[in-house]
């Protein structure tokens, strides 16, 4: 879907999410603060030992939460996913006391949110991914406004917004299985990059740095990874 | 009216990864809240987020953390705060996501002839400015550029450049490359949501003159 007339590519390509490597920065704001990266934080994901993305198990958790407050069905959630999200905040530049907190804040809102999860607009982990997103970017405002960032009277707003529900049409086209699969396309190197950028909201500069390729390839690598999960929307691949 | 211009899936991406700040956000929700095709993309990357989730090493939570969390799970959820809606008797303005609804509104005002801005407030300090622009019908808008990067969504009206012609929905991004040359559609205003880094600068001896006057 590349536009007519599109000609910003190449500097939205540099300051976008994916690219926080030029001197202004500020351009697009990464909403975490830093924390020091040492060299082993760019650990591997783990391709090879996937779980399945969307075992049913999950979602099926989900509903017994919804349908019946069924506690085990939430120790079985917490069990997997809470050290999964508080990964995922550590990796975002989350100091571990805070990701801890983030992480368990999230498993809350599961609870609590339960009775909204639609497994066809979103899989289990897809949907437990907007929650920590979320949370972390509320995290975030809140320490921009010097308020307690363990507070949770703030909530992430566009989740409401029934309006952003997406096409009934295209929602079989996008389930967990074909992203999955479209990432598993990805060559290793393509998945790392995606992986580090789009998850670690690392700058693109210290990725060529971290694995030693020039900071080009890092972008050519994400546009093709991009073009790549694109056809996969369209139903081209 | 189909929506010919969208921002480029970095951008989505970057709005899935919760990594824009809060001005961008805004901006690019206006957009997703018009088309349905950025919007499902949006939930793929979400969807890219989901299998990443599931990939990453887990980090151990400390040994009370369940029992914590389960100690909780009958709490009633925090109540929202209160957050102010646009002022009575104020005309609606089509195209907003219901969020930006409760964010506070300044008043219009005059930048340039036929030309006002209306601040929006955001919660939160951040590099980005957010307003609407509204613009008479036929207004040939000064040739500018950006020394930031602007995002802008068309609410209402349309208007036209050198990239083609914007209505409802589209979405243009400019930055110090970019030489806008925007014209206004003839038959109506032009009501505009910009998020907006940076200050702009207006080409040529006219524009040099007049940027003294032209308070954006």
């Amino acid at each position: 879907m590349i536009q007519p007339g599109r000609r910003i590519v190449i500097l939205v390509m540099q300051q976008a999410l994916l690219c926080l490597d030029l001197p202004r920065r500020t351009s697009f704001a990464s909403p975490m603060p830093k924390a020091p990266r040492a060299p082993q934080r760019l650990a591997r994901m783990q391709p090879g030992k996937r779980e399945p993305a969307e075992a049913p198990h999950w979602e099926v958790l989900i509903r017994a939460i919804a349908a019946d407050q069924d506690r085990d069905a939430f120790a079985r959630l917490f069990a997997y996913f809470a050290p999964r999200v508080k990964a995922f905040m550590q990796r975002s530049g989350v100091p571990a006391d805070a990701a801890e907190e983030l992480a368990q804040e999230t498993m809350i809102n599961v609870w609590r949110k339960a009775a909204l999860f639609d497994a066809g607009t979103a899989g289990a982990a897809a949907w437990i991914f907007t929650i920590a997103r979320n949370l972390r970017i509320d995290a975030y405002r809140r320490t921009q406004r010097g308020i307690d960032a363990t507070a949770a009277e703030f909530e992430f707003e566009l989740e409401t917004d029934d309006a952003m529900q997406p096409d009934a049409a295209m929602i079989a086209k996008q389930d967990q299985t074909r992203v999955r699969a479209a990432l598993d396309q990805l060559s290793a190197e393509q998945l790392r990059v995606v992986e580090l950028s789009f998850f670690e909201q690392q700058a693109h500069a210290d990725i060529a740095a971290a694995l030693g390729i020039p900071l080009g390839t890092v972008k050519s690598r994400l546009r093709l990874a991009m073009n790549r999960l694109r056809d996969l929307l369209d139903g081209q691949s | 009216m189909s929506i010919q211009h969208h921002p480029d899936d970095a951008l989505l991406s970057a709005f899935a990864g919760g990594t824009l700040d809060s001005g961008q956000h805004v901006a690019i929700a206006t957009h997703l809240l018009a088309c349905a095709r950025c919007r499902n993309f949006v939930r793929t990357m979400e969807r890219v987020g989901g299998s990443l989730l599931t990939d990453v090493p887990p980090a151990p939570m400390s040994s009370n953390a369940f029992a914590a969390v389960e100690a909780r799970l009958g709490e009633a959820p925090p109540s929202r705060p209160v957050t102010p809606s646009l002022p009575e008797g104020e005309t609606e303005i089509p195209g907003l996501p219901k969020f930006v609804r409760r964010y506070r509104f300044g008043r219009w005002n005059w930048v340039a002839p036929s030309v006002h801005v209306r601040p929006i407030e955001l919660p939160e300090p951040g590099q980005t400015r957010v307003f609407l622009l509204r613009s008479g019908p036929g207004t040939r808008l000064l040739q500018h550029s950006h020394t930031g990067v602007e995002m802008t969504c068309v609410l209402a009206g349309g208007f036209s450049q050198e990239q083609g012609h914007y209505g409802p929905g589209d979405f243009d991004l400019g930055d110090e490359s970019i030489d806008h040359h925007p014209v206004v559609d003839a038959d109506g205003d032009c009501i505009c949501l910009v998020a907006m880094q940076g200050e702009l600068r207006l080409a040529g001896l006219l524009g040099r003159l007049m940027q003294p006057f032209v308070r954006l």
